[in-house]
């Protein structure tokens, strides 16, 4: 099977375990501060976990608040807009994997066809930047083009052919969201994909057109198989990241189509748990998140290593 | 001073906007079921230990205050910064002891340790260590604080985060009891402090106990009002008394909306109107039966008409969008002419702001008017203050008499000598006298003109916008106009806790999130009806009315 697989190496002989610490210890304290970070930032604080069991009172601290076993979960069981955070949660996560997954790639595809550097450059730079804006000002830019008092329906309007209510359409917002997001991060999101198509052999392409190959040939032949084990990598993150579909972005756009099309399991935390005072509640929202989100990256890096790649690690 | 009220009264709007509070500690509510609580203020409990009212008669203001009902009257108004600064405080207050306070602030934090804080120690004969925090992050700031008890010896904790900030599960724990130092004749020792009108110790009173110290205390607490561009309106021949029923209101949105030309009639107003319909604050005793806004047609109605007023068009369609922020910008730009909010918004910077825009700019307020034009106009009444400061509960009490006498100094009453000095610093240094006004010099605006030491006390507001007397004209009009409207809810100062699952069911998220989608057109009232019963059912709805019929109505009556 091992054979198979191109451009991957035998995994080396088992050493002595003193012999592979002395040999790679330098590595290992280089990579010891961001453990601690991991460490103090991220495992550390899922000790509050706990209060997802409890009726947490922030006076009382959690050592000294009430335990009340699974009746959190129980609420959230029971509550139809948890329910429905979940379902758009799930929606909006399948469309942005349908319509914005693919952006990123085929925008690699088409700089890397570019030959002029300089140009190259500048659409890069131009993609990237609103990677670098908030969610606030990137809204506020969307509502000042096509929210009703914006550029694009003030046009409209002055020439009498009615208005187009995007902003505020909870039946569209789907849509909105996506194209939001392709707009501020499918720029960021081809630095990935291009270092993997400056990491394939040129040599591959020259020998290919030498025996005839046409453009779409190489595509499809060459690159795409060269990118092949950063997509899965990513489609895997994606997968295990599906029930994160973002905040801030919901957060800001909660009132303009209403909750019932801009509640995500992130916003249900906040406004449920967190706003309301209601701790344990919002906790046990995030923990069956987590506990879901876990599940699906499991899966999604056993389908990959099915597939016979790499997934998140090699197996 | 403008900004740090226009600020407060935002963040409060926020909050309410949020669901969380509706009017200040009005109805404050206290996570968890741990720790003990201080329960509730009782009427006769709290009346026999709230401190004497000595009003202060040194300093007479330019427009007197006009009484309305019992504990409400109108800011008494200044046109010009008084020339001659009283003394009321002789000698030094404090005798040398060491403190640290800590306030919220929305801006620029002064410099440590800066001439402006070494002036006032001087004045106040105390080392008293400022630690101002960001106001926008107050909120959870503080609680890091209160979960290591460690807080510093003099805090302001706003009341409208007293569900943050778990209030009455601190006062008595971690926060002094005040109560023999001030009730009744007590304060007498402390001249300034006894200036402060009663009903603003009440807002820092919890389980018949006296704990705050009230700043910016006021007869005219209300939510807020509707603010229309006078200068837009007038020009075309509208004034406000001939608005005088929803109707009225409703048929302004008509006549002023052009959306051709980006303008709209309203940016949301249903916050500061819905009383207007005979909707109760949040609890009403109908017959002696308890009710919440939930269940009255009267809310149904208040929030219909909101809804066709979107539905017709007549509201700006960033609002509808949400972006609250951007109100007083429609407002100033006149691309919104009629908006609700907090009369704090009315002040010299509003003014100044307001005329930088269009020079004619002028901001009016409608009278109060009942939604039928014709019932009488009711408003309800907040408590006195939402900025209340605590002393830590570890201070001897040598120490709290030396605090009290440092806040009887920042306690002064407007235009005073101490005042000045608290609010302006010191003269040719950090202010100039210019037209009789003090004019902050540079190093003024950045030690001083951030808000420090009124937020640990301050006397009761005064209506005061120097070089724009007709700023102060106008809203001491507006409020003599209005004062009979002005009426206490009930459950009015009492300062209610409640545990945590009525404290969640009273915040009522799900309602709260339907309204918003009902007010901007996008659902019916069939919708807002389904959710106020699915809230009763299967909400804590239900719990929340039995809880407050059985632990506040009955055992210590409506608080009016």
């Amino acid at each position: 099977m091992t054979t198979l697989r191109s451009g991957r190496a035998e995994r080396p002989a088992r050493l002595n375990w003193r012999i592979r610490l002395r040999r790679d210890r330098s590595l290992i304290l280089m990579t010891v501060p961001a453990v601690l970070l991991l460490v103090a930032f991220n495992y550390v604080p899922l000790f509050g976990l706990v209060t997802a069991f409890q009726e947490y009172d922030p006076l009382a601290g959690v050592l000294n608040s009430p335990w009340a076993g699974f009746y959190q979960f129980e609420r959230l069981m029971g509550d139809p807009l948890f329910w429905g955070a979940v379902r758009n949660t799930l929606y909006l996560s399948f469309v942005q994997l349908i319509l914005f997954f693919p952006v990123p790639i085929a925008l690699a595809l088409l700089l890397n066809s570019v030959l002029s550097l300089r140009i190259r450059n500048f659409i890069q730079s131009v993609v990237y930047l609103p990677h670098f804006f908030s969610w606030v000002l990137a809204i506020t830019i969307f509502q000042q083009m096509l929210g009703g008092a914006g550029a694009v329906n003030h046009f409209l309007r002055n020439n009498d052919i009615g208005t187009w209510d995007i902003m505020t359409d909870p039946d569209s917002f789907a849509l909105l969201v996506t194209s939001q997001v392709i707009w501020k991060e499918a720029g960021w999101g081809i630095i990935v994909f291009l270092a993997a198509l400056a990491a394939i052999n040129t040599d591959l392409y020259e020998a290919a057109a030498a025996d005839g190959a046409g453009r779409w040939r190489r595509l499809w032949h060459i690159t795409l198989p060269g990118l092949r084990s950063v997509i899965v990598l990513l489609l895997v993150l994606r997968l295990g990241n599906a029930l994160t579909v973002g905040f801030e972005q919901f957060l800001i756009q909660r009132v303009a189509v209403g909750h019932d099309a801009a509640e995500v399991l992130d916003t249900f935390s906040f406004y449920y748990g967190i706003a309301t005072n209601d701790y344990s509640y919002g906790a046990a929202a995030g923990l069956f998140k987590s506990v879901i989100s876990l599940l699906l990256i499991w899966g999604a890096n056993k389908l990959a290593h099915a597939f016979g790649e790499d997934g998140l690690y090699r197996k | 001073m403008g900004m740090e009220l226009n600020r407060r009264n935002f963040l409060s709007a926020t909050i309410s906007a949020a669901g969380l509070v509706a009017m200040g500690p009005l109805l404050s509510a206290c996570g968890g079921g741990g720790p003990s609580r201080a329960g509730v203020n009782s009427g006769s409990g709290l009346n026999a230990v709230l401190p004497a009212y000595v009003p202060n008669t040194s300093i007479k203001p330019d427009i007197a205050s006009v009484a309305g009902g019992p504990d409400v009257m109108t800011d008494p108004g200044f046109l010009s910064y008084p020339a001659n600064r009283v003394a009321t405080v002789s000698g030094v207050p404090g005798k040398g002891g060491k403190y640290s306070a800590v306030t919220p602030l929305w801006g620029t934090i002064p410099p440590a340790d800066n001439a402006f804080y070494q002036a006032m120690n001087k004045a106040l004969g105390v080392q008293l260590e400022m630690k101002p925090a960001d106001g926008n992050n107050y909120n959870t700031i503080i609680p890091t604080m209160t979960a290591a008890k460690k807080l510093p010896d003099w805090i302001d904790l706003p009341a409208w985060w007293n569900s943050n900030f778990n209030t009455g599960g601190l006062v008595g724990n971690q926060l002094a009891d005040l109560t023999p130092y001030l009730s009744g004749d007590n304060i007498k020792k402390y001249p300034n402090l006894a200036a402060i009108p009663t009903a603003a110790w009440r807002a820092g009173a919890w389980g018949d106990k006296l704990y705050g110290i009230p700043a910016f205390s006021t007869g005219y607490k209300i939510a807020g009002c509707i603010f229309y561009r006078r200068d837009v309106l007038e020009a075309k021949g509208i004034t406000a008394d001939q608005v005088k029923s929803a109707d009225d209101l409703m048929n302004l949105g008509k006549e002023l909306t052009d959306a051709k030309a980006g303008v709209w009639a309203f940016d949301d107003v249903y916050r500061y109107f819905y009383t207007a319909f005979g909707a109760p604050l949040k609890w009403k005793v109908d017959n002696g039966k308890l009710v919440h806004l939930f269940e009255t047609q009267e809310f149904l109605d208040a929030a219909d008409w909101h809804r066709k007023l979107a539905v017709a068009g007549y509201i700006h369609p960033d609002a509808l969008a949400g972006d609250n922020a951007g109100g007083n910008t429609r407002f100033y730009a006149g691309k919104a002419l009629i908006g609700g909010g907090g009369t704090g918004a009315w002040n010299l910077a509003d003014h100044q702001s307001g005329q930088a825009a269009n020079p004619n700019y002028r901001r009016g307020a409608f009278n109060f008017f009942a939604a039928d034009g014709k019932s009488a106009p009711r408003v309800d009444v907040g408590s006195a203050t939402d900025i209340i400061s605590y002393f830590n509960a570890n201070l001897k009490k040598e120490q709290i008499e030396e605090l009290l006498a440092v806040a009887n100094y920042l306690a002064a009453p407007f235009g005073s000598a101490e005042y000045t000095m608290v609010n302006f610093g010191v003269e040719g240094t950090h202010f100039t006298v210019e037209n009789g006004a003090p004019k902050p010099t540079e190093a003024g605006q950045k030690e001083v003109q951030a808000q420090t030491y009124p937020f640990l006390a301050a006397p009761s507001a005064v209506i005061s916008n120097q070089s724009a007397p007709n700023v102060t004209k106008d809203m001491t009009a507006w409020q003599a106009a209005n004062v009979k409207a002005l009426s206490k809810p009930v459950f009015w100062g009492m300062n209610i806790s409640m545990p945590q699952a009525q404290a969640t069911a009273d915040a009522a998220q799900p309602v709260e999130d339907t309204l918003k989608d009902v007010i901007h057109g996008k659902k019916s009232i069939q919708d807002l009806k389904d959710a106020a019963t699915t809230w009763k059912s299967s909400g804590g709805g239900d719990r929340l009315i039995q809880w407050m019929n059985d632990n506040v109505l009955q055992k210590f009556g409506t608080g009016q």
